[in-house]
């Protein structure tokens, strides 16, 4: 019985969309590092004429990944978010998306 | 708003260990002691400074407007944009968007007498029946003069003493796209207390070669907004210009030792330029379609091109869109290309005073930091120093901070200390000490 349940829960498990699978921020707080900081500043606060991008849900900020990796254009500098985008990951889009949902500028 | 300096930290570090460039450290050398403080925090978008000498700061913030700092600490907000509350008056003319707003400003040379500041902004006061689209004329970015009252809580006597800088009002379908780009923006008073205007191209391909159109220019002006006598551009020319074919000026001060003016700007995903000005000069922007070996470009600038969405080795897109073209006669090579890479130059200042040892004299540099297609981000104030000829450097170091920002406006004070804001919301002073 519980043989058979565990074995459920892993076919369960790897047959979920990989969004389904909470991201690392941690991980995230790396990558956003990596590609992100010098327009969006610290935290995702937003500097200069690139927006914020923090205190969104996991959801928006996911979609909005996964449609600049595909090359859709929303707003003004898509050019430049479309480039950011395409060399993402589906694990990096969930890990920057986790970082950004509670990420805070302390100064 | 935490208007106070609550703390005096950061970095405390002797340059010696981070000495690069053509420079060594040997006896006898005067290596400076170099240290930062919070002036300000909890800025929105602080974009230029200008100090006096008791230490009193005016500071303009993109999208709000124009404050005083006293040197107790005490902030007061003098005159606002539309939209923005708190301000002792403000013009409902002017407005923040994309990379435009409220940008330099700059204090008479008798300030002490007549009070006088400069300021940049963006304004809608003078479109006219221009602005429809992105292919014509469109008069957006203007110079203020404004007269401080004597309690320095408000301002009198507005006059906008140039009226006809171009602004691009529409999306495009370029990488940083939106309205609002390439304004320049920096105000300088240079010998002779006139007051120096740094543009940018707008977007617009036509502009820094255009004799008339006053984006892609850098303009000397009196303090009323008229042509420096001796301004010599090219026949047919605005006399109010001092160089063109420049794509986007956000920085300028002058060699101490001689009076020569020299700029800093950005480069289009390669070669960031330092360039020594010469009166009437050509900086060598030329970003029209159908010109030069290009084809047609997206909305017909060809800024970014080619494959303008795409990485590319800076070397072989310099080749193709150079920012200093060499067809041209009267082209100022550039002082400095940033090894060809682009990362976002945007204001300089040399650096003044014994007290900065064997950096006095250097122009500081701020890079705001860009890293796309493999260009290291690069965020960082350097210390370039500069042949006596204005024509290459002689060595470059990183300024010892202890932390990286985007650095967007460098002012030196009176006191021979580095103003320094960052689009992160904070203004930082720098001072250096003499270890002789």
């Amino acid at each position: 019985m519980f043989k058979s349940i565990g074995l459920f829960s892993i076919v369960l498990v790897c047959t979920l969309p990989y969004s389904a699978v909470a991201g690392d921020p941690v991980a995230g707080d790396k990558r956003y590092h990596q590609s992100c900081h010098a327009c969006h500043g610290p935290a995702g606060k937003g500097v200069s004429s690139y927006p914020k991008v923090s205190g969104n849900s996991i959801e928006y900020t996911r979609e909005k990944l996964q449609a600049y990796r595909a090359g859709q254009k929303i707003g003004p500098n898509s050019g430049l978010m479309i480039m950011m985008a395409k060399p993402l990951t589906d694990e990096e889009i969930e890990n920057l998306s986790a970082y950004l949902k509670d990420a805070k500028y302390e100064k | 708003m935490k208007h106070v300096i609550k703390k005096s930290l950061i970095a405390s570090v002797a340059s010696a260990l981070v000495l690069g460039g053509s420079v060594a450290i040997g006896a006898g050398m005067d290596v400076p002691m170099i240290k930062v403080t919070p002036v300000l925090e909890g800025l929105d978008k602080p974009w230029d400074m200008n100090v006096r000498p008791d230490g009193t700061m005016f500071f303009t913030e993109k999208c709000k407007g124009l404050s005083i700092r006293s040197p107790g600490g005490t902030v007061t907000n003098i005159y606002g944009m539309k939209g923005s509350s708190g301000y002792s008056s403000s013009g409902a003319d002017l407005f923040c968007e994309g990379q435009a707003g409220m940008m330099g400003v700059a204090a008479d040379r008798n300030f002490d007498k007549n009070r006088r500041l400069y300021v940049a902004s963006t304004s809608n006061k003078y479109h006219g029946s221009g602005c429809k689209s992105n292919f014509e004329r469109c008069d957006g970015n203007i110079v203020m003069r404004l007269t401080l009252s004597e309690d320095f809580k408000s301002v009198t006597d507005r006059t906008d003493i140039v009226t006809d800088i171009q602004y691009k009002p529409f999306e495009s379908n370029q990488p940083f796209g939106g309205p609002g780009a390439h304004n320049g923006g920096r105000l300088r008073v240079g010998p002779g207390g006139y007051l120096w205007v740094a543009g940018g191209d707008r977007h617009r391909g036509v502009c820094p070669q255009s004799p008339k159109l006053l984006c892609g220019k850098v303009l000397r002006v009196d303090t009323d907004g008229n042509a420096h006598p001796d301004n010599n551009p090219p026949a047919g020319f605005d006399k109010r210009i001092y160089t063109y074919g420049h794509r986007n000026v956000q920085g300028i001060d002058f060699r101490p030792s001689d009076g020569k003016a020299f700029t800093a700007e950005h480069g289009p995903w390669h070669s960031d330029e330092i360039t020594a000005l010469v009166n009437g000069g050509n900086a060598g922007w030329d970003p029209q379609e159908m010109t030069a070996g290009r084809g047609s470009c997206p909305d017909k600038y060809c800024g970014y091109e080619p494959e303008q969405m795409d990485g590319m080795d800076p070397a072989v897109r310099a080749s193709y869109m150079p920012m200093s073209d060499t067809r041209f006669a009267d082209l100022m090579h550039p002082t400095w290309n940033n090894n060809g890479w682009s990362q976002g130059t945007s204001s300089a200042a040399f650096l003044k005073g014994a007290n900065w040892g064997i950096y006095e004299g250097r122009l500081a540099t701020g890079v705001l930091g860009i890293g796309f297609g493999g260009t290291p981000i690069g965020q960082r104030i350097d210390m370039v120093g500069i042949t006596p000829d204005g024509l290459g450097i002689n060595g470059i170091s990183r300024m010892p901070l202890g932390f990286s920002k985007r650095f967007r406006g460098l002012v030196m004070a009176p006191d021979n200390s580095l103003y320094v804001t960052v689009d992160e919301g904070e203004i930082y002073r720098v001072t250096a000490t003499s270890m002789q």
